[in-house]
């Protein structure tokens, strides 16, 4: 019996010990293991937007290169994500042009969960009859905020003042509609207007093929050229009268952002309009 | 009645506080004062009348216990303990499960990241996780070999056929404890396990009246869900602990009341001398019977919670998704043999033998009633006993993943080596020798020992699917440039001429792809993982029941 007794000490010393051990090791272990749920939601998230969203917001996010379920190449109908003017800072300048309060977090899920109203980015979570359970909204959304880098977020962001007419600031740039014919696809112009030299090809917006001409009937003492850079640096002040589904809406289906992603390269809007107004 | 007060002044402060103790030793123990708790420590001879019988008359657990056993059943053989390990077993469960419920709402929505929760925010919540998870499989197990042991030793004969018919029921529940408890981390594994299962119960052979309805009493709908989660998590914490606690209690009541059978040597054949013991052939529960069982549960926790800690990992896969059905849906071990019979045999006709089976093992002892216990006498029932095992070992064998019908041969080397559930081999290096770049099977890497070993795998796997690389003349150009085609037919099932890569990108700050590409007549494939930096796939790889 008193080897039981000892055999049984031994054994519960030991116990304790090794529960000591594990006990020491535990917040190393917990720290662990909340970065590693982290990153497992983040992978969930990779494999979700590759399936769902990457059609429209393209395989990396720029809006550049999208394919349709066949694998196809399409035109991007969504915004960039993998941009600076979404992700970078507290208060990314998307969240301020938006007006949207709160976490730059909460902003991107509940983007996501909710889809955006009168434009084609649909709404994603169960909750309002989309398809992905709320910890799948959960995983795209912290995929989505991965994009952020030191290398996006550490360059100032450009901003070009835009000159109020189109005559001034064709002065400083000379477009080549050559150069705009690939811009008009890669900034997905297309996807949502359509091949220029096929009337009826427009998806969402109004074809475009004609708007050198009809451009400058839409506001009174506008001409064309002022009137379709204006448009696209703010799609809101003015809405054109048909879109493909009927009238067009309002707020505008056409993304906002172009007065800020064309920045950097202000040549690139020289180029389109040169390429729409046909000079 | 005096008060301490009075007998501090009658006797002095120490006198009067060593015989408080002593009243307290003498209430808990109902019986045992110091001074007898010592002397029994001690093995001394018990003063009369005898103390150490006072808890057994006494005390509600130790009344439950018999006050002596016969010396013969006290040693490892005939009882190897197992029975006491079975009821160990059942508290351990116990006590660790109450812990994790704290923390588990029974909630699609809740239910999963309530898992990763335990495992990130719970102190110690992985190790009372993992001996919550390995106590089931060894319940299942001890139960298993308890009831193989009462067969060999003919404890089940006449008196105690009874007593082995509700072990049966135990055993029963005990399987259906373990299963219940599968499906609530609500990962793919849980899920699918069920679900297939579940799908099982609709194919008995009963009137289409009971089988349309029994999947909407099982999981309360026409799909598992949260009506369905609720339910079986009601089973898994109230209503199984609960049966099996009764039938416990009844079975344990037929066990003192009929003795511990002795060996069969030991007995004249036909006759039942397990209550008649000599006085020189006791051995008393206070103190010897006691202190065994304390000993045991010290060794047998440390064994648990070692193993818990450092050798066995409680697997969890990706959340539950109805819309995606894994590759291969895995039964646990010991529910195996079923899924092994499903193969063999029709569905409807297995699903309806199986409780003819359970049926015919509970009323087996009033059947059998050959008068001896003995092995020699026993010979023809200990055969069929060894054959069943047998059948029992190649039907959970053939139950296995291991032995299915093959899928395409990518999809085999993909889940050989990067598997869409678990770490698997690829996931397993650690994110900092994911150098971006593509790679071929086989490829070396240098300074890079870990990925060269993935990549040593992935040859292996490629091997096994496609060919045999022995003799092979592009070999050594396959394996330096990864342009080299494997060349063989050695299987039917296998890729013919393929190429294959692996391609590691960087797509996000800490977030890699992962993409095997296969290139083979009539295969065109690439097959994409997502890496992060943080997601410690290693970690799940110290255990020795993870295969990475
Ligand atoms: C059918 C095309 C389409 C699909 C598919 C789509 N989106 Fe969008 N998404 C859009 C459009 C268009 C916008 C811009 C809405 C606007 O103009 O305000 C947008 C906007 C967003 C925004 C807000 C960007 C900003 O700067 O305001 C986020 C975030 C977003 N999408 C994420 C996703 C995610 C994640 C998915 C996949 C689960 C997804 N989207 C799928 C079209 C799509
Ligand atoms: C998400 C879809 C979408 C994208 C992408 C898009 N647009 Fe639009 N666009 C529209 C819609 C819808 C309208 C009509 C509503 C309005 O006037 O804002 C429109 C209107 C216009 C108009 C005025 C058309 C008219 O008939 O009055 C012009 C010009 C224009 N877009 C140019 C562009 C250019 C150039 C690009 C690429 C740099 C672009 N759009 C990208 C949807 C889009
Ligand atoms: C939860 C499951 C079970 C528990 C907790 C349990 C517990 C026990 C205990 C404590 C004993 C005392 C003897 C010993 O330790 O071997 C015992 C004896 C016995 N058990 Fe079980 N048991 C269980 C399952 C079973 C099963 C599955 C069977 C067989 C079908 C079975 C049949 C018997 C028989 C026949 C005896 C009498 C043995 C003898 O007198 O020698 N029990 N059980």
């Amino acid at each position: 019996m008193q080897v039981k007794v000892v055999i049984g000490t031994i054994a519960f010393m030991l116990t304790m010990i090794i529960l000591g051990f594990a006990a020491l090791r535990e917040p190393a272990r917990l720290e662990e293991f909340t970065l590693a749920y982290e990153g497992r939601s983040i992978e969930n998230g990779a494999r979700l937007f590759q399936n769902n969203c990457a059609t429209c917001h393209g395989v990396n996010g720029k809006a550049e290169e999208c394919y349709d379920s066949a694998g196809n190449v399409v035109g991007c109908k969504g915004l960039p994500l993998n941009t600076a003017s979404l992700l970078c800072g507290d208060k990314p300048s998307r969240m301020v042009t938006l007006g949207w309060e709160g976490t730059k977090g909460n902003f991107v899920q509940n983007t996501i969960a909710a889809g955006r109203v009168g434009t084609v980015m649909p709404t994603w979570s169960a909750q309002f009859g989309g398809p992905m359970r709320d910890d799948q909204v959960g995983d795209v959304a912290a995929f989505v905020l991965n994009w952020e880098s030191d290398a996006m977020c550490g360059v100032e962001a450009v901003v070009f003042e835009w000159p109020d007419s189109v005559d001034d600031f064709l002065a400083d740039y000379a477009g080549d509609a050559a150069n705009g014919e690939g811009l008009f696809l890669t900034y997905a112009c297309s996807g949502c207007h359509g091949d220029l030299g096929t009337a009826g090809s427009n998806a969402v917006g109004p074809w475009l093929g004609e708007i050198a001409v009809i451009g400058g009937d839409r506001i009174a003492g506008t001409s064309a050229a002022q009137y379709v850079y204006e448009s696209i640096l703010h799609p809101n002040d003015f809405i054109a009268p048909d879109c493909p589904n009927g009238p067009c809406l309002s707020p505008s289906a056409m993304p906002p952002n172009f007065a800020e992603r064309m920045s950097a390269n202000p040549q690139d809007l020289a180029d389109i309009l040169s390429l729409l107004l046909g000079e | 009645m005096t008060t301490f007060f009075d007998q501090v002044k009658e006797m002095g402060l120490k006198q009067a506080a060593i015989a408080k103790v002593d009243e307290a030793a003498e209430r808990i123990t109902a019986g045992m004062n110091v001074g007898d708790i010592r002397s029994a420590l001690r093995g001394d001879e018990p003063r009369r009348p005898n103390p150490r019988l006072r808890p057994h008359a006494d005390s509600f657990w130790f009344h439950i216990r018999p006050s002596f056993y016969h010396t013969e059943v006290t040693h490892i053989y005939p009882t190897f303990r197992l029975g006491w390990l079975s009821t160990f077993m059942f508290v351990w469960e116990t006590i660790t499960g109450i812990i994790l419920m704290v923390f588990y709402t029974p909630s699609p929505s809740a239910a999963y990241s309530n898992m990763w929760n335990i495992l990130s925010n719970v102190p110690l919540g992985q190790l009372f996780r993992n001996m919550h998870r390995i106590g089931a499989e060894v319940m299942v197990l001890v139960v298993a070999l308890h009831m193989l042991r009462t067969f060999i030793t003919g404890s089940y004969k006449k008196p105690r056929q009874f007593t082995w018919a509700t072990g049966m029921i135990l055993l029963v529940l005990t399987l259906l404890l373990s299963f219940s408890g599968y499906l609530l981390p609500w990962d793919q594994l849980a899920y699918w396990a069920l679900t297939v299962f579940l799908s099982g119960a609709e194919a008995a052979p009963a009137p289409a009246a009971v089988n349309s309805n029994i999947l909407l009493i099982l999981q309360g709908a026409p799909s598992l869900g949260a009506g369905g989660l609720l339910r079986w998590y009601l089973f898994h914490v109230l209503l199984m602990p609960l049966i099996l606690g009764i039938f416990f209690f009844v079975h344990y009541y037929k066990v003192v009341l009929h003795g511990f059978s002795l060996p069969p040597g030991r007995e004249e054949i036909g006759e039942d001398t397990a209550k008649r013991v000599p006085r020189t052939e006791r051995t008393y529960f206070m103190p010897d019977i006691f202190t065994s069982e304390l000993m045991w549960t010290a060794v047998t926790t440390l064994l648990l919670v070692a193993g818990a800690l450092w050798f066995w990992d409680a697997p969890l896969e990706h959340h539950a998704d109805p819309i995606v059905t894994p590759l291969h849906v895995v039964a646990p071990w010991y529910l195996s043999w079923s899924q092994g019979w499903l193969k063999l045999a029709d569905k409807t006709l297995v699903v309806g033998f199986i409780p003819l089976l359970m049926v015919s093992f509970i009323v087996m002892p009033y059947f059998e009633v050959g008068k001896s216990r003995r092995y020699a006498d026993r010979r023809l029932g200990l055969s069929v006993a060894f054959l069943f095992m047998a059948v029992m070992f190649i039907s959970n064998w053939m139950g296995s993943p291991e032995y299915r019908v093959e899928g395409s041969p990518e999809m085999e080397v993909i889940q050989e080596i990067l598997p869409g559930e678990g770490a698997g081999t690829m996931l397993a290096v650690p994110y900092e020798y994911l150098t971006p770049g593509t790679y071929s099977p086989g490829q070396e890497i240098p300074g890079n020992p870990y990925l060269t070993r993935a990549l040593e795998e992935y040859q292996a796997a490629m091997g096994r699917h496609s060919c045999t690389l022995q003799g092979n003349p592009e070999l050594d150009k396959c394996k330096s440039e990864g342009t080299g085609r494997y060349s063989n037919n050695s299987r039917n099932t296998a890729m013919l001429d393929p190429i294959s890569t692996l391609t590691i990108e960087e797509i996000q700050p800490n977030l890699s792809t992962l993409t095997l590409r296969f290139e083979a007549t009539g295969v065109d494939l690439d097959w994409t993982s997502w890496r992060h930096a943080d997601s410690n796939y290693e970690e799940e790889c110290r255990f020795v029941n993870k295969d990475c």
